[in-house]
């Protein structure tokens, strides 16, 4: 897979390689749930969003199977990094308390 | 055919398949009905402890402890296990919350286990970007830590199979064969029956199911638990900070690659499905938090994820034989401390499956008979 000297990138978040991805699936990780706790892959900043599709049809060829036929890893709330101040206003709405009157 | 047959490819399962392997035994087969930290294990906290209330948990973490310690030097850590000796700093706001700090620091200082009480100072000290306002002491725990269970895993997986030890994951075991009051093996998805002359039920919250329909009742609940990560930040302390006397006891660890780590028990249902998502709960395990550390406010929420707590009665594990079912023995019913403790659950249930008994004393008064007796553990120090 590497053609020249410079690796590809499959995730940007965990700099994780093509030949990262195709190792660990020679050793037995070959479903995206075990790739994900493998390398890390789906559980950075961007939540899969460049990775899982790479990672996907890099398994697919590997397997011999179509992407659509593999399984989707769980994605979590709440999808998209929220900022702890945005999430902790909703809780003072709820109790009717002010988050600085504490 | 092989000797000893494990349902679940956790910590637990793993790490006893581990020690059996130090014994000697290579006989062994693991299935797991998921993928690899597919249930409670790669949902844990990563935390590992000996600073706990009843004898027998110090005693066992404690040994677990120095396992993890040295499996960490040895074949596994070559393998890619981690074992971080980071610590615990458990935080009190009031003079009770540091009263029973002594009481606890009494108990594990006279099993070994050297925690200490100090100040507010030395919560600047451990954790700089602390705020020690209203921060009436601190309990210390040095030699806690904590390891990474991807990594944990892999690399168990990877050392058991490198000699010969069949591992399988995505293989569900559909029920345990009993012959005339004797284990003859488990029936495995597309094996059919697998022979075995002992099982070990290994399978955190599904053991009661598989358990069941052998008339195997064991008492525990699945509680629903919560956690949430961080996006990753530059390393900004080590230990695990707990807020002691805050209700559903909230913390926050740093993991290896510096995303921050965030639970808080919330009410939940036993038995509650782990698809039931609670969003109330991020903003309900953030905000005590930021009385410690205000800055958290400027961090941003990655991802939320729920797990089991397999509790029983009187919060202690299941472990060892099964009275009535001969080569039978479960380990289970950890009730949030699985990981932590496995490397010594492999080596007790080694010592069940080969010698009969296990090699600490103490874990002999956890076999499931204790709860039909009514000899349930104590707690030896009065907490909360």
């Amino acid at each position: 897979m590497r053609r020249s000297g410079h690796p590809a990138i499959v995730c940007r978040c965990r700099d994780v390689t093509v030949d990262d991805v195709l190792k660990a699936i020679d050793e037995g990780c070959e479903d995206l749930e075990c790739l994900k706790r493998r390398l890390g892959i789906g559980m950075g900043p961007c939540q899969g969003r460049t990775c899982i599709p790479i990672a996907l049809s890099i398994l697919a060829r590997k397997l011999g199977k179509r992407p659509e036929e593999l399984a989707l890893p769980t994605f979590r709330a709440p999808i998209i990094p929220l900022p702890a101040a945005l999430i902790l206003k909703s809780l003072d709405a709820r109790d009717g308390e002010g988050e600085e009157g504490r | 055919m092989v000797e000893i047959l494990i349902i679940g490819g956790g910590a637990t399962g793993l790490m006893t398949a581990y020690s059996l392997l130090r014994r000697g035994v290579r006989d062994v087969a693991v299935f797991d009905a998921s993928y690899p930290a597919g249930g409670s294990t790669g949902r844990c906290a990563s935390g590992i402890r000996a600073s706990f209330t009843s004898k027998e948990h110090v005693v066992l973490m404690r040994e677990a402890i120095k396992l993890w310690r040295s499996y960490s030097e040895g074949d596994l850590g070559r393998a890619g296990l981690k074992f971080h000796q980071s610590g615990y700093v458990w935080v009190s706001f009031s003079e009770e919350g540091v009263d029973t700090f002594r009481e606890l620091v009494k108990l594990h200082n006279s099993l070994g286990v050297r925690t200490e009480v100090l100040g507010p100072d030395a919560l600047k000290e451990l954790v700089p970007p602390a705020r020690t306002e209203g921060v009436a002491g601190i309990m210390v725990d040095r030699e806690a830590g904590k390891a990474c269970p991807f990594e944990t895993v892999f690399a168990l997986i990877t050392v058991l199979r490198r000699h010969g030890i069949e591992v399988r994951y995505h293989t569900r075991v559909t029920g345990i064969a009993v012959r005339s009051g004797r284990v003859s093996g488990a029936f495995v998805e597309g094996r059919g029956l697998v022979e075995a002359e002992k099982v070990l039920v290994a399978a955190g919250p599904s053991s009661r199911d598989v358990l069941k329909p052998l008339g195997v009742e064991i008492p525990v609940k699945n509680m629903p638990r919560h956690a949430l990560i961080t996006e990753p930040y530059r390393p900004a302390f080590n230990p695990l900070v707990i807020e002691w006397d805050v209700p559903g006891v909230p913390y926050i660890v740093q993991t290896d690659e510096g995303a921050f780590y965030i639970a808080r028990e919330i009410e939940e249902e036993p038995e509650e499905p782990l698809t039931s998502q609670r969003i109330d709960f991020m903003p309900k395990a953030l905000k005590p938090l930021t009385r410690l550390f205000p800055w958290l406010r400027n961090v941003r929420v990655l991802r939320y994820w729920l797990g089991y707590y397999s509790v029983t009665p009187d919060h202690h594990p299941i472990l060892g034989p099964v009275e009535g079912v001969e080569g039978l023995y479960i380990a289970a019913g950890f009730s949030g401390h699985g990981y932590m403790m496995s490397p010594v659950t492999g080596e007790v249930m080694a010592g069940w499956m080969l010698d009969g008994k296990p090699p600490i004393p103490e874990a002999g008064r956890l076999t499931l008979e204790r709860f039909e007796r009514g000899e349930l553990i104590r707690e030896r120090a009065i907490v909360g």
